[in-house]
This record gives structure tokens, sequence and C-alpha cells, in this order.
């Protein structure tokens, strides 16, 4: 593609996602570059991208490899004062000209291509999906037998197949099997709901998947859905009503304050200093602060201590926006990553475990802990696991 | 130096689906592009980059995995071949020998300067399809191609030795190459613009007589037997003299 291309291609996809004039009201105030966890390596921060679009150097921007120094945590376009849609729309369109011109980073390419093919990133066969259910004691009730339950659980990808991943769906469902819920999964059925995908450019696939995952939602009947995810949750919740799907759709958070009366009488004296992280999809992109609070506030005998930078300032884990699939990638312009800055500052407040509440920071942050040396001081815990531990 | 290339593709069992193997035959749940062949792919297309000309791409195929290479095929088109052909193989066994004497029959008056194939497939691991359609067609035959160019109108190919060493070797067309890896990763199709090159990629089929050859028989396909595993309990110092007991045991030690 010659450079007119490019950006008659790159003007198309924005029109598509978003109000695609929003970025001619770039002020060129810095906010964004200077809240970017990215921002210090970055040869093209949010700012100077529109700055170079405007300048028709599209192809300089590309080059750079910019349009990857990204985890989609959204901080810049939360803060920015002229409401552009960074995260959503102008990088992601960038990304886009990356993958039509064939040279991603090639373990994002990876994960792009097993995703189309097998419905998940990690190259596992579809058959496998439910494969997590046979090591619970108790029964994971499918929908393909069940035909209708109150709550559809989605586990995802990372919850379904990533070996530390799994633990965190096998603490949720059964926090969900020991309050009584009625629940079931899509197992076999599901694919990936495809955020990553959408974030990462490719918005082809996630069109499929959302398509695919919406004509397998049509076949049951559910009142709302549960996810512990947060990319899951945040595409079923902003992207999926747009191709028609509109149910309700809660986030494992915001279910088990909904359920803290009753967990309440079941929990267990916990003896431990525990600090929490908001998660980019949850906290920042949709809201949720209180909520997970509430629930670790009532655990009786934990201590709660916040960190420096918390709810819509908190850092991310660097996983997101396909930031799990690009570390090497990353590394090649930052020496040091996010998750091992947050790491160090929820040591630094005196936790002894570090509660998060998407799926993608447990091992981002494990991860971590091994190269800062924090391991066996500082533990990290899903917010189901640590209600789990409660109330076993 | 323009020049008209062909690239082999072949499918082959998808190894993160369940096969089953059973005495006569392995069944497998799906098919995907051998790897090795995606990559001979890549490097016939670089070679146009360099040379001009055209890639034509041969998928082979059995009557019932015809529809698996439809989807490698379109991948290839989407990526810029500019010939599409399906070779439907017609044959009662599965000798590499047979394959190669029907596919050489097929090829032999097209005119191609450069074949392309990958140096192995998971199903037949010992790699032979290249050399022996090169002895079939009377051609030169070089393997462990890392890299090709042209230099002064002739061929000039980087072929791994093992050992991390490379040797640089001129090769005169009409030649077959037997590709390793690419030069460059393979190139990534969007979602999109694969389902749009399936739509739009005109596949040619040509049915190939695949000769009987005695020779070799299959005479039971198998698993092999799991390996017996011990766990080795007790705190590190009787951990240790164990795990001597053992290896001495196996004459490691």
């Amino acid at each position: 593609m010659d450079v007119g291309e490019m950006l008659e291609t790159y003007f198309e996809r924005l029109s598509e996602v978003s109000e695609s004039e929003r970025y001619k009201q770039c002020l060129q105030c810095g906010t964004c570059g200077g809240s970017c966890p990215y921002g210090i390596a970055s040869p093209f921060t949010p700012r100077r991208m529109i700055l170079a679009l405007r300048a028709k150097l599209i192809d300089e921007i590309l080059e750079s490899g910019a349009q990857w120094l990204c985890t989609a945590c959204y901080t810049c376009s939360y803060r920015c004062p002229s409401q552009i849609p960074l995260t959503d729309a102008i990088i992601p369109a960038l990304r886009e000209l990356s993958l039509l011109e064939g040279n991603p980073p090639e373990e994002l390419a990876a994960a792009l291509m097993n995703t189309a093919r097998y419905g998940n990133p990690f190259r596992e066969s579809p058959r496998k999906r439910d494969s997590w259910t046979k090591e619970v004691e108790f029964e994971v009730p499918l929908m393909s037998k069940k035909k209708e339950a109150d709550v559809l659980f989605i586990p995802e990808c990372f919850g379904a197949y990533h070996r530390r991943c799994r633990e965190i769906t096998k603490a949720f469902a059964e926090v969900m099997y020991l309050l009584g819920v009625d629940f079931a999964i899509l197992g076999n059925e599901e694919r990936c709901i495809g955020d990553l995908t959408r974030l990462c450019g490719e918005f082809g696939l996630f069109e499929d998947l959302m398509e695919k995952n919406i004509k397998t939602f049509e076949k049951y009947s559910f009142n709302r859905i549960v996810t512990h995810d947060a990319h899951a949750f945040n595409a079923l919740k902003r992207e999926y009503p747009k191709m028609g799907f509109e149910k309700e759709v809660l986030h494992h958070t915001q279910f088990l304050f909904e359920n803290l009366d009753k967990l309440k009488d079941m929990f267990n004296e916990l003896d431990y200093t525990v600090t929490y992280h908001d998660s980019c999809y949850v906290g920042r992109r949709n809201g949720i602060f209180e909520e997970p609070r509430e629930v670790i506030k009532a655990i009786p005998g934990l201590r709660f201590v916040e960190m420096k930078r918390i709810r819509e300032n908190a850092l991310c884990c660097g996983g997101g926006g396909g930031g799990v699939w690009l570390d090497s990638f990353i590394r090649n312009f930052l020496k040091e990553r996010p998750a091992e800055d947050r790491v160090r500052e929820a040591a630094s407040v005196g936790a002894d475990v570090l509660v998060t509440a998407c799926i993608l920071d447990v091992p981002m942050f494990e991860d971590a802990l091994k190269v800062t040396g924090l391991e066996g001081q500082l533990v990290v815990k899903d917010i189901s696991e640590l209600v789990l531990e409660a109330i076993r | 130096m323009p020049m008209k290339i062909c690239a082999v593709l072949r499918v082959v069992p998808d190894l993160v689906e369940e096969i089953e193997i059973e005495e006569t035959e392995i069944v497998p749940f799906a098919y995907i592009a051998n790897e090795r062949d995606e990559h001979a792919v890549e490097e016939a297309l670089i070679l146009k980059e360099k040379a001009g000309g055209s890639v034509d791409v041969l998928g082979v195929v059995d009557e019932d995995t015809a529809s698996d290479v439809d989807e490698p095929l379109a991948m290839a088109y989407a990526k810029g071949a500019d010939n599409l052909i399906k070779a439907i193989l017609s044959r009662k066994t599965f000798r590499r020998y047979e394959v190669a004497k029907g596919l050489a029959e097929f090829l032999k008056d097209k005119g191609y300067d450069v074949i392309f194939t990958g140096i192995q497939a998971i199903d037949a691991f010992a790699g032979t399809l290249g050399g022996m359609l090169a002895r079939c067609m009377n051609l030169p035959y070089i393997g462990g191609v890392v890299e090709v160019d042209v230099q002064n109108g002739t061929l000039v190919v980087k072929k791994e030795l093992g050992g991390g060493l490379l040797g640089e070797y001129r090769v005169s067309t009409p030649a077959i190459l037997g590709v390793v890896s690419a030069e460059r990763p393979l190139k990534f199709v969007p979602f999109a613009k694969l389902k749009k090159a399936m739509k739009e990629a005109n596949i040619d089929e040509v049915d190939i007589e695949v000769p009987e050859i005695e020779g070799i028989d299959v005479l039971r396909y198998y698993e092999p037997p799991k390996p017996e595993i011990t766990l080795l309990e007790g705190d590190p110092e009787e951990l240790a003299e164990k795990l001597v007991e053992v290896l001495k045991e196996v004459s490691v030690l």
C-alpha cells in the first residue's frame, strides 16, 4: 500500500468504529503521552500519532512500531480533554494497517491466527475448552444439556486454557456452586469473545467471533452473562449490543457484590494484609471501583491498604490490548514492564496479597514477582480465589 | 529474469486435534497446511518479489481431503500467488515414491524454472518428496534451503548445514528446492482478507493418477507404548541418592 491507500483505508475504518472527525479536535496537549505506561519509550505517543496523521506521515508511525506499544489501558482515552477514541479507534485502526501489510509482531500474529482457526489463541483444541470442569469436585452444568439457566458463565480463553487462570475459573465456579447459583457454561461451544482481537485491529475476525458467539447464545435460555474475564465483560457489554445482543452482562466483581449478604454469613476470618489493583477494563473503562473493595473489606480479619495509584489512575498490568502477546516486542523499547512497577508498588504499601479482578493480571503480576525478586513476599490472587478461601 | 515458479502445498493431520490410530490407517479429526510447505510458498513469493515472474501453488490432496486445501490455497492467493491448482491424487497406497512419480508426470511439461517443496511433513518424516520429484524429473535438487537469491541471472541458494552453519550454492534452473524455513516470517493474512480470497480465488482441479510400484507395504500403524514413570520421593539428600542409583541402573553413570 502507498501512503494514499493507507490513509484511505485508515480513515474508512476510523469512520466505522467511532466518530472519525474527533481526531481533528486534538489540542496537542500531550495528556495522552504523559499518561501512557509506554509514553516515555514510544517514538509516537497518541499525540504525535495524530500530528503525524495530519501531516500524512502514517507510514512513519507504522515503520516505528509505535502502534504496538499500547496495552489498551484506556488511560489516555479517559483523560483526553477532547474525548478522542484513542484506545478504541485511533490505535486499532493503525494496527489493522500492519495486519494488512502482513507483518505484525510474530507472537501476536500466531495468537490471532490460532484464534481464527481454533477459537482460542493458545493453539489448543476447541474440544478441550471445558476440560477444567473435570478438575473440580462438583458438576459444572453444560448449556447443551441443561438448555436453560439463570446465569451463563463465560470462562473465556485464558480462563479455559491457561494453566494458572484455570485455577481462577475453578475458584469462581466453586463460589457460584456454594452460593447455589443456577448457572451453566457453553463448554466446547464457546469460542473467543474477541476483545483483544478488536483492540489489535483484527476487526474482521472480531466480527466473525461475535456472529458465531451470538448464534450460540441464541440457542439457549438464560437471564444474564457473568464472566471473570474483564475483556470478555467489556466486549459483551459494549460491542456485542452493536450486533444485536442485548442481555445483561455482569463482571464477577459485581456478581460477588450482589451476593455479599449471603457471602458475609459464609466468610471465615483471614489474617493478612491485602491491596487491590483496579484492572483497566473493570475500573477505568467500566467504572467498577466500589464493588470489589466492598467485598474485600467484608472479609473479617483482612487488613485492607490502598496503593498510591488507584481507581481511574491505576497502572495497567501490561497484558491488555494484545500486550500479553507483545512482551518480546515491547522489551525492545522498554526496560521495566509496567507489571514490575506495579508489584513493587503493592509490596511498598506492606501488602501480603495483591488482589486483582482481571484474568490477565494474575499471570502478568506473577511473572513480575519472579523478575523483581518479590516472589515469596507478595502473593497474587484473583478476588474469586480470595472469596473462596474465606468461605471454604 | 522473470521466473515461472511452482510451490507444492500438502495438507497434514492437525495434531492440535485428536487423531485416531487404527491398524491400517490414521484417521485425523482435521487437516491443516503442512508448515514446511507454507514456508515453501512464502519463499516462492519472496523469489517472485526478487526476480519477477509468477507463482503457481500446487495443492496436493486425496479425494477425501480435497476441500481441506482450499483455505491454505486461498491464503497463498491472498499473499500474492498467481495461480492455484488442486492436484487430487487417485491412489491405492501411500508410498511417497509413487506420489512423486505421479506429480512428476503432471509437472514435467509445465515449464517451471523452480519448484519449491517443504523439506518435511509430519506425516512424511523422511522428507523425501523434493528429492524423489527431482529424481523422477531428472532435475537438480537441494534441500535445507533458507534463502534464495538471483545473482547475475542464476539462482544462489543458502542451505542449512546443521550446527549453525550455512552453505551457499549456485543452482542451475530448472531445479527443485526443499525449504526448511522462508527467509522472513510467514506473512500474516487478516481474517477478512482470507475470506475475500476464498470467495475470489479460482482453483483449477487436476486428477493425478498415482502409479503402483511394488516395494514397501504398511504392516500396521500403532502408538508407541507409554513410558513408565516412577516418581522419586524423599528429602533432597535421599532423592539425590535414589537418582544416582537410577542413573547407574540405566548406565548413565
